[in-house]
């Protein structure tokens, strides 16, 4: 059976079962990804993706299903029913119906025009190329092209009828440096339209894993910090469910009813914009058109992320970030998120730091942040800084605070806006003065 | 899920292009999924996935495919795809297959149990939790069951089938007091179908939750530095899993990506550290009848009295080490190539007093209930977060503190360790790595490391 069929025979069911209305959001991609390894191919994948994610709404209640196998429609009505039925929150959510979408380009990148062989002869030139570069670089953990290409389509019995294709295109190398018998690793990826940017992707590895060496603690104490941009970015995107109008309404955020109010230092600006070319999209994952969206206007919160239910809970608009996936329910997640960047340089935040910290790297993102208290503290690697000057590398600290008390107490933002490595959201930040933040160490 | 003779077929096109070893794995996999919010069921959802992924080895080289079509047709391409990535000369080959079927039928299937049902395990759950205290403003409350069928066969006449049910309930409290909020979660799971729920007491766990919330929100920030700090019993035994096991993965270990590389027979840890990842416990979260290349599971010594015995292997880690087989290869769906990973892991139990090493640890850090964490296998730093932790002063808790990460490198905390209680229980986990995330169990007896580094946002107490 094809979708359409499918399709036609899940909405007719639904409707003749009692539901007011069905909706399909359904993806198909193909991917490629190729790692290689001492001059040979090391691992290949290949795969062919399908999912159809069903939503049917029964006496003002949305129940979802999911399958992989297009075999049974009625079937899968009826699961969706089932878990309708035993919905007990009264906040409606509603459907998009038909909708106009301004058309979205999404730059090419020179990945997508290659053949296989191609793609697995790059990850070995830049193998090659890697240990050439720096003889301290004794292998890689990985050096990889991953490529995907697909569609997302939104259908329902309202008339919405939603088609958008998406593409990911991405090379990483990820080198493993020994120096006076210390082992370190590091990371640098290009992706889009930069994906077979080989020698800058490879400098970067390379430098990103020399400030490693000789590293030590630093005593216990508060210092003035840099947060690296990719480093603010992943905080920021540790943090993001702050911003998000569910978990404000379930009462899971401190930003709940702080609208209007000022929630960071004035030089903060956070938007959320779709049609960012990180990962430009037409419409959200209910298949609401695109809106960007200003969070945080010079520090104060202008607004939460909503979807059509939280919106039509606080009375406002959608701003087109309704987060979906296949096999779970409608939420609230983030586009392309991330703070402006301002006019200083990186080598002036260096000069105006002066003495203290800069963080290149925070570890336990998944268990060190708590979004519901705002608190986090992290294992920490990074540079000593004095009279703006780059002293020794540090590794073995934590870094411990309160998410909103560093960005009220941000003095200055760089102008290097980089986004982090992620897949679904982008998160992005220039990098961050901050000062007198809690560092734990020797 | 499909029969010999296409298995054979499929297994067969894998090898046109020469590799040496073929791997077919089918999944069908059904999932039920209930969030409450509050005391009211916020979504429902059910999910099934069903697809097939194929392997083909060539020496160490790995490729690997899949596909969510299960036809005949599908599986042949998808061989195909996945035979791509190898250049040689094929040997003809057909496979003569010895099945071993560990399929059990759980006694309470979960497709025999209703939502109402579910729901009223969320219900209690959550109205234990917010009658705890005043201060408890918000409760919510997941539900999941997942029943995975698998079948696995490969071209050396492996043919194994299974059956994987386990559930779990997840209960997260907020507490709350003016601008300032405070979680706590517990989240219990087995390997078991509904009838799980007759050993899992549901109010208890949330009330525990609640607890955690309630304690810190009348918490101190933690000091800063370096200090002895006794880890209690349970899913304490993450610092085994995140400083210590991950590092012995074949994953790590085979690509010589391991602090622990070539310390086989070599003491690693202190000599009253005994370390086991052990698959075949019955019932429990992370075990497993056998792994997901069709290995029986089994009872792995990894540390015995300090010593390092062993490493986890999958078949690619095998090869290339040259080592037996130990049941440790898993994956989270068809959509994964496997590779080595833990099940059961714990510390074995020890002799010491739980009260003794606290009155004698001076001042420190007891944490009594533990988050979770991450690890560099190459450098062997980790760090993991304390949910519930207690300041202890001279030898006596002292008072609540919040916000304490613990942080180190793994070589150096097992030779640390101690002190090692009498009793060791487990708490529950997911486990993210190459293979994706899979249910795990942690384990402990309460523990004393003499010192680490404690990161926290507080002045001295």
């Amino acid at each position: 059976m094809n979708i359409a069929e499918f399709k036609d025979r899940a909405f007719s069911e639904a409707i003749k079962k009692g539901c007011a209305a069905a909706e399909i959001y359904f993806s198909e991609g193909d991917s490629f990804n190729v790692d290689v390894l001492e001059g040979d191919l090391n691992e290949y994948q290949v795969s062919k993706q399908f999912g159809v994610n069903l939503r049917v709404k029964l006496n003002g209640k949305d129940g979802y299903a999911y399958t992989e196998t297009l075999d049974n429609p009625e079937a899968l009505v009826l699961k969706a029913m089932d878990n309708a039925i035993v919905i007990e929150t009264v906040d409606e959510h509603p459907m998009q119906g038909e909708s106009e979408y301004v058309e979205v380009k999404r730059e090419k990148s020179p990945l997508d025009s290659m053949s296989e062989k191609e793609k697995i002869d790059f990850c070995l030139e830049v193998e090659r190329r890697i240990k050439a570069t720096d003889s301290r670089v004794a292998r890689v953990d990985g050096c990889a092209v991953m490529s995907e290409t697909g569609r997302t389509c939104i259908y329902n019995t309202l008339g919405l009828s939603a088609e958008e294709t998406y593409n990911v295109a991405l090379s990483y190398v990820v080198p493993i440096m020994v120096q006076d018998g210390e082992h370190k690793m590091g990371m640098a990826f290009r992706s889009g339209k930069k994906a077979l940017d080989m020698d800058e992707m490879i400098a970067e590895a390379i430098e990103e894993t020399a400030i490693q060496f000789n590293a030590s603690s630093v005593p216990v104490g508060k210092y003035d910090i840099i947060l690296r941009n990719t480093t603010a970015a992943s905080l920021l995107s540790a943090f993001s469910s702050m911003f998000s109008a569910e978990q404000a309404q379930k009462g899971l955020s401190l930003l709940a009813n702080k609208e209007g109010t000022v929630i960071a230092n004035e030089l903060i600006t956070i938007v959320d914009n779709p049609f960012h070319e990180e990962a430009p999209r037409a419409f959200d994952g209910e298949g609401v058109p695109s809106v960007i969206t200003t969070v945080v206007e010079n520090g104060e919160l202008k607004t939460l992320l909503h979807n059509l239910k939280t919106a039509k809970k606080a009375g406002v608009q959608s701003t087109s970030n309704a987060g979906r996936s296949l096999t779970s329910p409608i939420g609230v997640s983030p586009s392309v998120f991330y703070i402006e960047p301002r006019e200083i340089d990186y080598s002036d935040l260096l000069k105006k730091l002066n003495n203290g910290l800069v963080i290149t790297s925070l570890a336990g993102l998944h268990s060190g942040v708590n979004p519901i208290s705002g608190e986090f503290s992290l294992l920490a690697s990074g540079l000593l800084i004095e009279n703006g000057e780059v002293v020794r590398s540090v590794d073995q600290i934590t870094l411990s605070g309160s998410f909103i008390e560093l960005l009220s107490n941000v003095n200055a933002i760089g102008s290097d806006l980089k986004f982090d490595l992620s897949f679904g959201s982008i998160f992005g930040s220039p990098s961050l003065l901050i000062g007198s933040m809690q560092i734990s160490g020797k | 899920m499909t029969d010999k003779n296409i298995a054979n077929k499929v297994l067969e096109a894998a090898l046109e292009t020469g590799g040496d070893f073929s791997e077919l794995f089918m999944e069908d996999t059904e999932n039920n999924n209930i969030r409450m919010i509050d005391g009211k069921v916020e979504t429902a959802s059910y999910s099934r996935m069903k697809g097939a992924g194929i392997r083909v080895l060539k020496g160490t080289r790995c490729s690997y495919a899949y596909t969510a079509d299960t036809s005949e047709a599908a599986l042949i391409e998808t061989a195909r795809a996945a035979a791509a990535a190898i250049n040689d000369v094929p040997e003809n080959k057909t496979t003569s297959f010895c099945v071993k079927d560990y399929k059990a039928a759980p006694k309470t299937p979960f497709s025999t149990i209703d939502n109402a049902t579910r729901i009223e395990l969320l219900k209690r759950g959550t109205s234990a939790a917010k009658s705890y205290s005043n201060e408890i403003t918000q409760v919510s409350a997941i539900y999941i069951d997942v029943d995975q069928r698998i079948m696995v066969c490969n071209s050396n006449g492996v043919w194994a089938e299974d059956r994987r049910p386990r559930t779990r309930v997840m209960f997260n409290a907020v507490a709350s007091m003016g601008d300032e909020a405070q979680t706590g979660s517990e989240n219990p799971g087995l390997g078991m179908g509904f009838e799980a729920y007759k050993i899992i007491d549901v109010e208890a766990y949330a009330r525990q939750a609640a607890k955690t919330a309630v304690t810190m929100l009348h918490a101190q920030q933690c000091p800063a530095g370096i200090m002895p700090v006794v880890i209690d019993g349970g899913f304490g035994g993450v610092i085994l899993h995140e400083a210590c096991v991950h590092s012995l993965e074949a994953t790590s270990v085979a690509r010589g990506n391991s602090e622990f590389c070539g310390k086989l027979g070599q003491k690693i840890a202190s000599d009253i550290v005994t370390a086991v990842d052990d698959g075949t416990l019955p019932g429990e979260w992370g075990t497993i009848n056998v792994d997901d290349e069709g290995t029986p599971s089994q009872r792995n010594v990894l540390v015995e009295n300090g010593i390092l015995k062993s490493y986890l292997f999958d078949i690619l880690g095998a090869r290339r080490m040259s080592h037996p087989l130990t049941g440790s290869s898993r994956r989270q769906s068809y959509s994964f190539a496997p590779t080595s990973r833990m099940t059961n892991t714990f510390f074995a139990p020890g002799i010491h007093d739980d009260e003794e090493m606290i009155s004698s640890m001076g001042d420190g850090l007891f944490a009594a209930r533990m988050g979770g964490g991450s690890v560099n296998p190459l450098t062997g730093e980790f760090n993991f977060a304390v949910l519930e932790g207690y300041w202890v002063k001279n030898g006596q808790i002292y008072c609540p503190v919040r916000g304490a990460t613990l942080i180190g490198k793994g070589a150096d905390v097992l030779m640390k360790i101690d002190r090692i209680g009498k009793n060791m229980w487990m708490g529950q986990g997911m486990c993210g790595s190459a293979s994706g995330s899979i249910p795990t169990n942690v384990g402990q007896p309460r523990i004393r490391v003499s010192e680490i580094t404690v990161g926290g946002n507080g002045g001295a107490l």
